[in-house]
């Protein structure tokens, strides 16, 4: 009988082993950088794929039209001019004429034209309604692209310049089927590297591909590229001392970024968000359109527990600014955070007209659910923080911890009272206060409605020169800070872990989208001798 | 399992040990299981747990809110250190204890009593014994983890779904052993002869079947309850345990999203050691039991 | 029984375990609480593809027609699409299959090759120091929990020892027999973690039957003839212990398989088993209910398989 169970365990081992697919051989002297990630990529398609993983090696084959520095703002990168016509109504765009897909064929203006025009056409994703402004796209020439605007939009060539990943229109369907289109096989990229071999689950490899001008040297400095996938971030980060990785792509949680600062070899490196994390209070729904009670819930929130805690230290506040002090530009220094004073919170309710009669502590009539994602281990500890420090001030609040997809339902639904979030990237105020703020913003999940914050937003968006744009952005800030429309807690620093020993070069960007894998660090980097 | 002690000569009987021929097979089985060492270290363990989880309140505090010192290991403050929120592990344990045996005992009470139901009836009913004798092996031949997984994905996370999903998938296990056991007294003649003096059906499964498969019971109500605090660790870990409440699971699926798992150690260690003591123990008396009530394995 | 009988009652068997298996899944995930559209249609989804997806399950139509469209579905091989990955289901368990198939196969095998003499050693002994320690160390083994030993091991034979390699199934870039002895080196750590949490079951079982053959009266024949114990043991009685513990394995590999799930995951071991962790943190019901189903389909081939071979091999079996 145990020939039976040792039969079975063969035959089970055989369906196994028959199926499997051994891997074509490496060349032994090819330099090959090896990073972890937590995920896998689920869709090869740039312009539609939106989890880390998509864009870390989407972002390596698609380019970008420009750079992000660290401030918000954007470089040269493929574009190197841009600006818009005095009445505002029409954009131009001028780009490199030595870029090549890999094929050989060269990158221009075509491929811009039919990136934007299927991105609006079709509607897909973030980026289309980033652009709602957009009219058409003509071809001048093979390095210059025109677009017409329905309204002036001063944020509008910075947007696609960043956001809208540029593909090639000979080898992507033509435009209807381009958001279907899986593209996975058969790459077509720019640089500086190129996907070579997929093993689901397992790994991604990439090679560095000939012709890329955009980094010194024409071409990246390392052979290989190989995205490891660990679901465990534990077990990545023992795979990291142990050698097996060289560089950790996703940010690192407060815990493993401490121990990996004391070991050898092994270097941490920082970077700041670019986004926020805060809270909204929903204006469709009383007491929270009055604006007393929203002032009372902010200073009711101990903002410096959340980051020290919650946050371990790795987050700093915003001054309850909507405008992060990492856009340098932009940011109002002269903004002050709401004070943690529960002692101000109940005065401001017990002139509102609230009384605790039944002497529980907590205020009569005044109970609030706040809705946060339950996966997001940040915010579920400060969500718990922000509970209990309303307590303080006699203000109930309930919390209801849900998974992503009905999270993000009931958010878009507006079914909340309190929503607890978190935006990964908000670099150019132009663009996301509109998003956000405005009645029917896209994103404007609190039903916040303001003519006057509306017009600064106007203002902001018909300007045409940044000195112009600063003046109405900074005013909505104040404004939105007044009203308390938006709590911003923190923005967060991020912490990235790489084998120091072994590699340098890096370039450090902001925000995790970005950080050390955005296509111009991974080619600088390479081997130390 | 039994130590190598010389029995007491039969034929004396000295004052208060009456010879192993005299006992009632019930005060045998004891004798014999408290001469077993490891039985009653771990009995002995199996009632300190129950203790601490009757008693958490008064132990420790539960485990809320957050604190200022993160991940720090343990101290005179803090026995098992703290997470990474600054909560006290060592409060978490206690608070775990309490859940872990509420679902460990609910889901094997549960499967217990739909197990055993449908054991003494299948060994009785011949008709029904095919069907359910089907039932039961397919349901044990299939992956039931994965099941589990969904149906708590489906359902919501809580301390009465994992009950009854975890019961719904033990109660084939306890089936099978229910049943063989049954089916060997079904066999014997007095259950003829209760039949034939017109006993009901009901009667005769729960006047004899019933205290003979006893014994098993016992036996199954201990695995399956230490197999249910291993399957609910799984669930929380997986992050399908109930938020509100602590659970064992619960603390280690805390210190795997945290980046805890290998940084501090005491987040890991205690509540796997907690898992470890419990089932480990529960087995052993299960064993010891088992080998107590046997006559060929036991010394008497 | 002739051979096509043979065959045939088997096959009968395996048919209806899968179709059963299928049946619940199905009534499972239309009947508890929770919107059952979500099982197919995910609401990130586009509208065409939502549509399109009731469409194909029928989930507007009364539940009788809705179970013959899973039905239907299932024998085109169509579980569903991944609400994660937009691919179909059936592509992305299907990718992950044969690892898991590799790595819950060896650690049956290796249970067996494991428990026989450790079972026949606790036996031999039994209630002398080397049994209770064989009893205590299956029992703890049995008693850990898997992530927790992993990342142990992980940490341990992994980092410190640097013995074996954190996670993955195989280095990239190898062919032929280095493919297998990469494959190999990867498979240790997470097979000795499913062999730890199955074995005891198996040698305490083995040891319990074999216990009760020794004290059996043709193994007191056999002594009486003059045969040396040894032979008494792994000739006589182990023979007809074993037979108990064949049930065992049927049951162990619906274990294993399912088991594979928490293992999978701290091993960044490409399986089956992982795909159902990254399901449950999306809530990808389609993958959920797939792996489920692919899994039942897998314990049953394996067990069809074998019952099949065996017979072919052994004629007293088909006896019955």
């Amino acid at each position: 009988m145990t020939r039976r169970a040792i039969l079975m365990g063969g035959v089970v081992m055989a369906m196994g082993v028959a199926t499997l697919a051994s891997t074509s051989a490496q060349a032994q002297d090819k330099t090959r950088l090896v990073i972890g990630t937590t995920a896998d990529v689920v869709n090869f398609n740039p312009l539609v794929g939106n989890s880390r993983s998509d864009t870390w090696v989407t972002n390596l084959m698609y380019p970008r039209l420009m750079q992000m520095t660290p401030a918000g703002s954007k470089d040269p990168y493929v574009a190197t001019k841009w600006g818009y016509s005095e009445d505002g109504l029409t954009a131009w765009l001028e780009i490199r004429d030595d870029v090549t897909w890999n094929d050989g064929t060269p990158f221009t203006a075509d491929d811009i034209v039919f990136t934007i025009t299927a991105v609006t056409s079709e509607k897909i994703g973030v980026t289309a309604g980033l652009i709602p402004a957009f009219v058409s796209a003509e071809a001048a020439s093979p390095t210059r692209v025109e677009f017409k605007l329905s309204r002036p939009d001063s944020a509008f060539l910075t947007n696609i310049g960043f956001w809208m990943p540029i593909v090639p229109k000979h080898a992507f369907p033509a435009v209807g089927s381009v958001a279907a289109f899986a593209n996975d096989s058969n790459w077509v990229s720019v640089g500086p590297f190129l996907l070579k071999s997929v093993e689901p689950g397992q790994r991604y490899v990439l090679e560095a591909v000939d012709n890329y001008p955009l980094v010194d040297g024409g071409r990246a400095k390392v052979d290989e590229i190989e995205f490891r996938v660990f679901p465990d971030v534990n077990a990545e980060a023992l795979a990291l001392r142990a050698g097996d990785l060289d560089l950790i792509a996703n940010a690192l949680p407060a815990p493993i970024a401490q121990t990996l600062k004391g070991q050898p070899g092994i270097t941490v490196a920082q970077a700041p968000s670019l986004g926020w994390s805060h809270v909204l209070y929903n204006m469709k729904r009383a007491p929270l359109d009055n604006v007393a009670v929203r002032k009372a819930l902010a200073h009711s929130v101990d903002y410096e527990a959340i980051r020290a805690i919650a946050m371990q230290g790795l987050a700093n506040t915003t001054n309850s600014s909507v405008i992060s002090p990492v856009l340098s530009y932009w940011a109002d220094p002269s903004l002050k955070e709401y004070s943690y004073d529960p002692e101000l919170a109940k005065s401001l309710l017990t002139e509102a007209g609230y009384t605790d009669a039944n002497g529980d502590g907590f205020f009569d009539n005044l109970e609030l659910s706040l809705l946060y994602e339950q996966s997001a281990a940040d915010i579920a500890n400060w969500a718990q923080i922000m509970k209990d420090s309303s307590a303080k001030s006699g203000i109930k609040i309930n919390l209801v911890g849900l998974e992503r997809n009905t999270y993000l339902a009931r958010g878009r639904e507006k079914d909340f009272d309190i929503y607890a979030g978190n935006w990964a990237v908000m670099e150019e105020p132009a663009a996301y206060l509109g998003l956000a703020y405005r009645t029917d913003g896209f994103i404007n999940y609190a039903s916040i409605s303001d003519p006057e914050l509306e017009k600064l937003i106007d203002q902001a968006q018909s300007a045409t020169t940044p000195e112009a744009v600063k003046v109405p952005v900074q005013a909505a800030a104040k404004l939105i800070q007044d009203q308390v429309y938006d709590n911003v807690l923190y923005y967060q620093t991020f912490q990235f872990a790489y084998n120091s020993d072994k590699w340098d070069g890096f370039v450090v960007q902001p925000s995790d989208l970005l950080s050390l894998v955005n296509p111009l660090s991974l080619a600088s980097v390479k081997p130390k001798d | 399992m039994t130590n190598t002690s010389s029995p007491a000569p039969a034929t004396e009987p000295s004052a208060g040990l009456l010879a192993p021929a005299d006992l009632s097979p019930g005060r045998r089985t004891w004798r014999a299981f408290s001469r077993n060492p490891l039985g009653m270290i771990s009995a002995a363990v199996i009632v300190l747990m129950v203790l601490v989880a009757i008693f958490a309140p008064l132990i420790a505090e539960f485990p809320a809110g957050y604190g200022r010192e993160i991940l720090a290991p343990p101290s005179a403050a803090h026995l098992f250190g703290t997470d990474d929120i600054g909560r006290d592990v060592f409060a978490q344990v206690i608070w775990g204890t309490r859940i872990s045996m509420i679902i460990g005992v609910a889901s094997s009470a549960l499967a217990i009593i739909i197990g055993v139901a449908l054991g003494i009836l299948a060994a009785y009913a011949r008709r029904l014994d095919g069907l359910l004798s089907m039932l039961v092996d397919v349901s044990l031949a299939l992956p039931v983890l994965p099941l589990m997984i969904l149906v708590a994905a489906l359902v919501g996370p809580s301390v009465t779904t994992l009950v009854i999903v975890i019961a719904l998938f033990s109660w084939p296990e306890v089936t099978r052993i229910v049943r063989s056991q049954a089916l060997s007294v079904t066999r014997l003649p007095y259950v003829d002869a209760a039949r034939t003096i017109g006993g009901s059906h009901l009667w005769i499964m729960t006047r004899h079947l019933l205290p003979a498969v006893a014994p098993i019971i016992v036996v199954s109500v201990v695995l399956t309850a230490s197999r249910a605090v291993l399957s609910e660790a799984g669930l929380s870990f997986l992050g399908l345990g109930d938020p509100e409440s602590w659970s064992w699971g619960k603390i280690l699926f805390n210190a795997q999203r945290s980046g805890a798992l290998t940084v501090a150690w005491w987040c890991t260690l205690f509540p796997s050691l907690a898992i470890l003591l419990l089932v480990v123990s529960a087995t052993l008396v299960s064993i010891a039991y088992n080998d107590a009530r046997n006559p060929k394995t036991r010394e008497n | 029984m002739h051979l096509t009988g043979y065959v045939l009652q088997r096959l009968l068997r395996g048919l209806v375990t899968f179709w059963f298996a299928v049946t619940v899944t199905f009534f499972l995930v239309r009947l508890l609480p929770g919107d059952p559209v979500l099982a197919v249609a995910s609401p990130s989804m586009t509208e065409e593809i939502r549509l399109r997806m009731l469409q194909e399950f029928g989930l507007d139509r009364p539940l009788a027609v809705q179970y013959f469209s899973y039905l239907r579905e299932l024998v085109q091989g169509n579980l569903g699409i991944s609400f994660l990955r937009s691919q179909p289901v059936t592509t992305v368990l299907m990718e992950r299959l044969p690892w898991t198939l590799l790595l819950t196969g060896t650690a049956l095998v290796l249970t067996v090759l494991l428990g026989i003499p450790l079972g026949v050693l606790s036996a031999t002994r039994a209630r002398g120091w080397v049994d209770q320690v064989v009893q205590v160390a299956g029992v703890v083994g049995q008693s850990l929990f898997v992530p927790s030993i992993g990342i142990f091991l992980l940490y341990t034979l992994g980092l410190m020892a640097g013995i074996f390699p954190i996670g993955g199934a195989v280095k990239s870039g190898l062919t032929g027999i280095n493919w297998f002895l990469s494959v190999a080196h990867h498979l240790v750590l997470p097979c000795l973690t499913l062999v730890m949490a199955q074995l005891a079951a198996y040698v305490l079982t083995l040891r319990s039957t074999l216990i009760e053959a020794l004290g059996e009266e043709y193994c007191d024949l056999a002594r009486a003839k003059g045969t040396p114990e040894r032979k008494v043991v792994w000739k006589h009685a182990l023979r007809n212990a074993l037979l108990p513990t064949t049930t065992l394995i049927g049951l162990q590999i619906g274990f294993l398989v399912g088991g594979a799930v928490l293992t999978e995951t701290i091993y960044a071991y490409p399986g089956v088993g992982r795909a159902i962790f990254e399901a449950v943190g999306q809530l990808d019901f389609p993958v959920l209910q797939g792996a489920f189903v692919l899994l039942a389909a897998t314990v049953v081939l394996a067990n069809l398989l074998t019952d099949l071979v065996y017979g072919l091999l052994d004629p007293r079996v088909r006896a019955g």
